[in-house]
């Protein structure tokens, strides 16, 4: 479809060029999901527009309360909030306004980021007492002073950079990868996967490692051993998906089932109310429970 | 050389001003229930004493003699601060149960989305039960 | 981590155990209640009300599943609570053996004054 030539005197779609006319009648048709999600995107930006006409934080500053530590330099060890006034620019984010402090202010200033926008899960940041991630965070959304510190319960390396290894090796305990061995004949077949099945792990699949959840949640931070929400909901995704035979999901029940896997989740929701990508991490782990008492019963 | 700084605790209780509703149900869960646990034993130890009178001790209360039994659940019941007690007690068993319900609920996969109305409703019903039971709990007592 | 393998399942049948005890004692403990302070009045007690009370099979029987139920639940929560916090090792062993001696006695100790009350002994 994309090596033919559009015809343009016919053509009245408002698509923008580069996009490949859709095909499918799903995808065609004025009320496609396409359109009504450009539809909304205009509106909503027509609305953002009118709401920082009147934003009284234009041309102000950021009051910014920024966590400092650094092991190697002797002063610093001690750690302490630097101060700093960025201005503000419509947008802003947490991580828009650290990366102007450390461009403009002070250069030492260390924190991890990569993608900006939501992906990479690098900056998870405390930022006014709670886990967020700096790139999603809007700063009109918060009260100034903003403070921004190193995700708790882990250790700080320097600035806003914690010691990740625990939280990683928590996630590789649960082997996050899909194991299969029978393969469906022909060479070119692929494993499918049912549109509800699909639809059961959706959510479990948005996981960014950030660690917010972990760094949120009371138990993780007494017990050590403690899985965590994020290995657990990793462990979830594939336990779930039925492409995987029957003795790897008991494999996988057995691993968060072992005493610091899922009973030692307390309900608390913290998890699921930090996680930037909403995750219902609780919802996941309450169901790996119930399924470790099911295959248990059952083999009884 | 680098090392890394710990900050200990203050993450934990620090900032409890922060904390949301979940974190509020199991901190109240974990204290309710200690104090249940630490009841449970009082509870039997304090009833024990039919043990003494069913051997036929008795004891003297306001110039009567009766039973050991009777006279150590009366004498307790006679003093002002047990019944206060006995006040406190219902609260923290009432809230126990309610958010108990909440979090087999929760266990269950229940209304999860709904899991922070839950527990301020039954904060506000544990209010509500306590106080409708205060005169039932102090009558025939005096300062 | 290798102990990850074992058949059984550490915790998830403490874990069930202790829901289907919540379940139970909600019901019997809200009765206890009820029973004693809106029925008949704690301060009203005496020996002769608790022993016709307690000399009802039914009654006694449970009276004495309570107990049980509410000991295991206490001790397990308690026992819980503490494995929340990190502990960990010889330490954590010597817990457990102090909690189930400290419940053992504590359900023993409950029964027996419950036969007494009772008038079997």
């Amino acid at each position: 479809m994309s090596t033919q030539q559009q015809e343009p005197e016919t053509d009245a779609e408002p698509e923008p060029e580069s996009q490949e006319t859709p095909t499918d009648q799903e995808m065609s048709g004025l009320s496609s999901p396409q359109q009504k999600r450009l539809q909304r995107k205009h509106e909503g930006a027509a609305e953002r527009e009118r709401a920082a006409a009147e934003d009284d934080l234009e041309g102000d500053t950021v009051h910014l309360k920024v966590f400092r530590f650094d092991p190697e330099v002797e002063g610093k060890q001690e750690p302490r909030f630097d101060d700093f006034h960025v201005p503000f620019e419509r947008g802003m984010t947490v991580l828009d306004a650290v990366i102007y402090a450390r461009d403009e202010f002070d250069s030492s200033l260390t924190f991890r980021h990569s993608c900006r926008q939501a992906i990479c899960g690098s900056d998870a940041f405390f930022v006014n007492g709670r886990q967020r991630l700096g790139c999603k965070t809007q700063i009109s959304e918060l009260d100034q002073p903003v403070r921004v510190e190193p995700l708790p319960h882990q250790e700080v390396v320097k600035d806003l950079v914690v010691d990740m290894d625990h939280f990683y090796d928590q996630m590789h305990s649960v082997e996050p990868y899909f194991q299969q061995e029978d393969l469906p004949d022909g060479e070119l077949e692929e494993q499918r996967q049912t549109r509800e099945n699909r639809e059961k792990v959706k959510m479990s699949t948005r996981c960014i490692w950030c660690g917010a959840c972990m760094s949120s949640c009371n138990i993780a931070a007494g017990d050590n051993d403690y899985l965590g929400p994020a290995a657990i909901n990793k462990a979830y995704r594939f336990a779930m998906d039925e492409r995987e035979d029957e003795e790897i999901k008991e494999h996988r029940l057995r691993i968060v089932e072992q005493e610091h896997g899922v009973w030692r989740c307390q309900t608390q929701f913290s998890c699921t109310e930090v996680c930037p990508k909403d995750i219902p991490l609780t919802e996941h782990i309450q169901e790996l429970k119930r399924e470790a008492v099911k295959k248990n019963l059952k083999f009884w | 050389m680098s090392q890394s700084y710990n900050r200990g605790l203050i993450e934990d209780f620090g900032r409890w001003k922060e904390f949301s509703a979940g974190m509020w149900a199991w901190i109240f869960h974990k204290f309710t229930g200690w104090m249940l646990i630490g009841y449970l034993f009082t509870h039997i130890a304090v009833l024990s004493s039919a043990i003494a009178a069913a051997d036929g001790q008795t004891m003297m209360v306001a110039g009567e003699s009766v039973d050991a039994y009777t006279g150590t659940i009366q004498g307790l019941e006679g003093l002002f601060i047990v019944r206060v007690l006995e006040v406190g007690l219902l609260a923290v068993a009432v809230f126990h149960i309610l958010n108990g319900l909440r979090l087999l609920m929760v266990d269950l996969g229940i209304g999860l989305e709904a899991q922070d109305k839950s527990f301020y409703a039954s904060l506000i019903l544990t209010g509500v039960i306590t106080v409708a039971s205060v005169p039932t709990f102090l009558t025939g007592v005096g300062l | 981590m290798a102990e990850r393998y074992s058949s059984f399942t550490p915790g998830g049948t403490g874990w069930l155990l202790q829901r289907i005890t919540a379940a139970f004692l909600v019901v019997v403990l809200a009765f206890h209640f009820f029973q004693l302070h809106f029925i008949s009045h704690a301060a009203e007690v005496t020996f002769a009300g608790t022993q016709a009370r307690m000399s009802e099979v039914g009654y006694f029987l449970t009276m004495v599943l309570f107990l049980v139920t509410a000991a295991f639940h206490g001790i397990n929560g308690v026992y819980n609570a503490l494995v929340n916090q990190g502990l960990d090792g010889i330490q954590k062993k010597v817990v457990l053996a102090v909690l189930t001696i400290a419940g053992l006695a504590l359900i023993a100790q409950g029964t027996y004054v419950a036969v007494v009350m009772a008038g079997w002994a």
